[in-house]
């Protein structure tokens, strides 16, 4: 029953077996409206460890979504889901924070930020990246600013409404500007 | 009895309760079928696609309470797509326009939206009560509505649904005049309330029992409310947050301790666990605790707050809970009659070492002699354990296992589950509900065809070898009232073969299955009396009407029963054959 996902996951570092997570079965014809980042690959000459890893999505709805679980499995309910995932990301407060090129994670208190302007300065001082902003159209940050949110899709920070992306944002990933396409930013 | 007055005749009837033997009785004779209807005060509708509004008012014009359920079951995991359907709006216009006294209406998994609950507000001059469970589409404006028109208001039960708040000023909305509430939940609300307004209301509410709250009322106007309601039975804690300071604290317990009526308890929404102790003292009284939702209680907390809920009848709980508090559960709870351990790691995110395992479950079932329900989310499970919990209670009515992993075997024996389910239907005699998972074969289907004899309803996802799997079921379970099937191989044959089987049933449903196209439309036919829907969201499967692919899968398939032929609400992607 299961369905190839792209093979291409997310390489991290966790506790477990691989192949753990509740048989990789895709799902299938799901209405994302959001912009996700659509073949996106990253490299860098730096990188070392597989810390950072690949990740692509299409944005072609039909074809499978990376390593995810049946459509409404297990059978929770969806209230009682919305509420564990707001249980979960209220609960944790902080997220894992990794930079293309720097061989360590970092980890930020997203609960203590209270905007994108705040998120962005607290970004720099951690990375001594200078210029880190999150706008898309206008700064010409070398550098641009993703997360992983609750559906596992890569998003670029700044699209949503600040309390949104603050309950959704599962972990940030700070890349180049010139190796992600798909958000419709500006080439510098 | 036909030589009695009608009058006497109704007056007996009276007594008779249960929908299921009213309908019985409404069959005896053409007479009694006469009184039963125009004495018929409450009626219950599994399936709004049924029946239409108009012939249930025809048939039952003295109505006073309607209970209507909308989507199908497998909607709750978001099986079933947004607009798909199971609208409210023509039933209560329907009964607007009649002379109907409704008092009472609930409803389960429809879409309600604001424009409804106006009408409803505004139609009704009795309308006493309105329970709304897993429902959508309406927003606090439309429960404004029902505050500030429904005068004799007694319960307002929102559970579970989703709800759009516009943080507004509803609570506000209850007239001073409104003192008739008995029953308030509206913890699933996500907005500000307006605390001052709540408190005003619960003060002019002598009868209130039931006061569920939502996440932003806190711990200090929680205290208030407790102590001008020491009559609460069945209290919702919303926010729990802050550690409070000694005095917050010591009020908070004073109240709590004159609650001696209290009997249930729920929500935790946000939790400090330092205040449970606040509780200790009610423990004892409590028969059914729900902290399901209470998400950041860890483990031992939970345990130490459960050893004093001697009296538990009712326990909904996270597995953070652990084997070790299902052991003090089953050493405590000796009353105890149903149990529901959710997952609190629905993603399979993180190793949790302190979920409950087939260990917890025997443990349970050995010391609560009366457990009839059960329903239990874990990660691993052994046959050995399944055949150990069928000797031990025999009295199952619910009994539904969800391993997280499908197609999970035994982890000790690494054999399927057919054996461990098997020796469950067959001790279990008076078993209608039972949900399936993990490692199955043809066999498990076998051995609940052959046992499960009052068995009503049925979940079964990723199991079963072939055809002959569901055909056991369908074949065997004579009182099957409900079928839901995903993602498990069974096709056009076992679909096929007695058609006739499914007007004596609600309901089924099959996605990711093997029927085809072909094989729906051979089943819907022959069939008047049943709707056929094929729900089919994916653009690209969409073909013109002589391209059909009769060999195409079916993605979902959802059948049902009816008297009033195909709807006509369905959206484009719901095709009726």
């Amino acid at each position: 029953m299961a369905k190839e996902g792209l093979g291409l996951e997310i390489t991290e570092l966790r506790l477990g077996l691989p192949g753990d997570n509740y048989s990789e079965i895709s799902i299938w014809g799901s209405k994302k409206k959001k912009r996700v980042l659509s073949d996106m690959m990253i490299s860098s000459s730096l990188n070392t460890e597989d810390e950072n890893g690949v990740v692509s999505s299409l944005v072609d709805e039909s074809l499978p979504v990376v390593k995810s679980q049946a459509v409404g499995w297990p059978p929770v309910c969806s209230y009682r889901r919305k509420k564990n995932n707001e249980e979960a990301s209220k609960a944790i407060g902080y997220v894992k924070v990794s930079m293309d090129g720097v061989p360590y994670l970092r980890k930020i208190d997203l609960g203590s930020s209270n905007s994108y302007n705040n998120l962005a300065t607290v970004l720099e001082n951690l990375f001594g990246c200078l210029g880190l902003g999150v706008a898309k159209e206008g700064k010409k940050c070398e550098y641009i600013i993703i997360y992983e949110d609750k559906d596992r899709d890569w998003m670029l920070v700044g699209d949503v409404p600040w309390q949104m992306f603050k309950e959704s944002c599962k972990r940030l990933r700070i890349v180049k500007r010139s190796d992600a396409t798909g958000f419709g930013l500006q080439r510098d | 009895m036909n030589y009695f007055p009608d009058e006497v005749i109704e007056h007996v009837f009276d007594f008779v309760v249960s929908h299921k033997d009213r309908n019985s009785i409404s069959l005896v004779c053409k007479s009694w079928h006469k009184i039963e209807r125009f004495s018929r005060k409450e009626v219950f509708i599994g399936n709004c696609y049924a029946i239409n509004p108009e012939r249930l008012i025809g048939r039952f014009p003295c109505l006073k309470s309607l209970t209507l359920k909308g989507k199908p079951h497998f909607a709750d995991f978001n099986l079933v797509p947004h607009e798909w359907g199971g609208f409210v709006l023509p039933w209560i216009e329907a009964l607007a326009r009649s002379r109907v006294g409704l008092e009472e209406l609930r409803l389960k998994r429809m879409v309600v939206t604001d424009e409804s609950l106006e009408l409803l507000s505004r139609s009704f001059a009795n309308f006493k009560s309105l329970v709304l469970v897993s429902c959508e589409g309406f927003t606090t404006d439309g429960l404004a509505s029902i505050a500030t028109n429904c005068r004799h208001l007694r319960e307002l039960d929102l559970q579970e649904n989703e709800i759009d708040d516009h943080r507004g000023q509803w609570l506000n909305c209850f007239p001073d005049s409104c003192t008739t509430l008995i029953s308030l939940n509206f913890a699933c609300l996500k907005g500000e309330t307006n605390v001052a307004a709540l408190e005003r209301l619960v003060a002019r509410s002598p009868n209130l029992k039931s006061l569920k709250l939502n996440r932003a009322v806190p711990l200090d106007a929680l205290a208030r409310l407790m102590s001008c309601a020491p009559q609460l039975v069945d209290l919702g804690v919303g926010s729990y947050e802050n550690e409070p300071d000694p005095e917050s604290f010591a009020k908070l317990m004073t109240a709590i301790e004159k609650c001696i009526s209290l009997r249930s308890l729920s929500g935790f929404l946000e939790v400090a666990p330092l205040c449970l102790p606040a509780f200790y003292p009610i423990c004892q009284n409590l028969i059914s605790l729900n902290l399901s939702y209470a998400a950041e209680i860890q483990g031992n907390h939970l345990i130490k707050l459960i050893q004093l809920c001697k009296r538990l009848q009712r326990l909904w709980i996270l597995d953070s809970i652990g084997d070790k508090g299902l052991v003090v559960v089953a050493d405590t709870c000796k009353e105890l009659q149903e149990l529901r351990v959710f997952p609190s790691d629905v993603h399979g995110e993180e190793d949790n070492i302190a979920a409950v395992t087939e260990v917890g479950l025997v443990a349970i079932s050995a010391g609560c002699p009366k457990l009839h329900s059960i329903l239990y989310f874990c990660k691993q499970m052994t046959n050995a354990a399944l055949i150990a919990v069928a000797k031990n209670c025999p009295n199952f009515i619910r009994f539904r296992l969800c391993i997280l992993e499908p197609h999970k075997p035994d982890h000790i024996t690494s054999q399927s589950l057919d054996e461990g389910f098997g020796a469950i239907v067959q001790a279990c005699k008076g078993l209608r509900r039972l949900s399936v998972s993990g490692l199955l074969t043809d066999q498990v289907f076998l051995y609940i065809g052959m046992y499960a004899e009052q068995l009503e309803m049925l979940s079964i996802a990723f199991a079963g070898d072939t055809d002959k799997g569901m055909l056991y079921v369908l074949n065997g379970c004579k009182k099957m009232r409900k079928l839901e099937i995903r993602d498990s191989p069974f096709g056009n044959a076992a679909l096929l073969a007695d058609v006739g089987r499914y007007e004596t049933m609600r309901s089924l449903w099959m996605s990711s299955c093997e029927v085809t196209l072909g094989g729906c439309k051979r089943l819907a036919q022959n069939s008047p009396r049943l709707n056929v829907e094929i729900i089919n969201e994916n653009e690209n499967n969409r073909m013109e009407q002589n391209e059909e692919d009769e060999g195409e899968k079916v993605d979902k398939l959802y059948l049902y029963r009816t008297v009033v032929g195909t709807r006509k609400d369905a959206p484009p992607y719901v095709r009726i054959l």
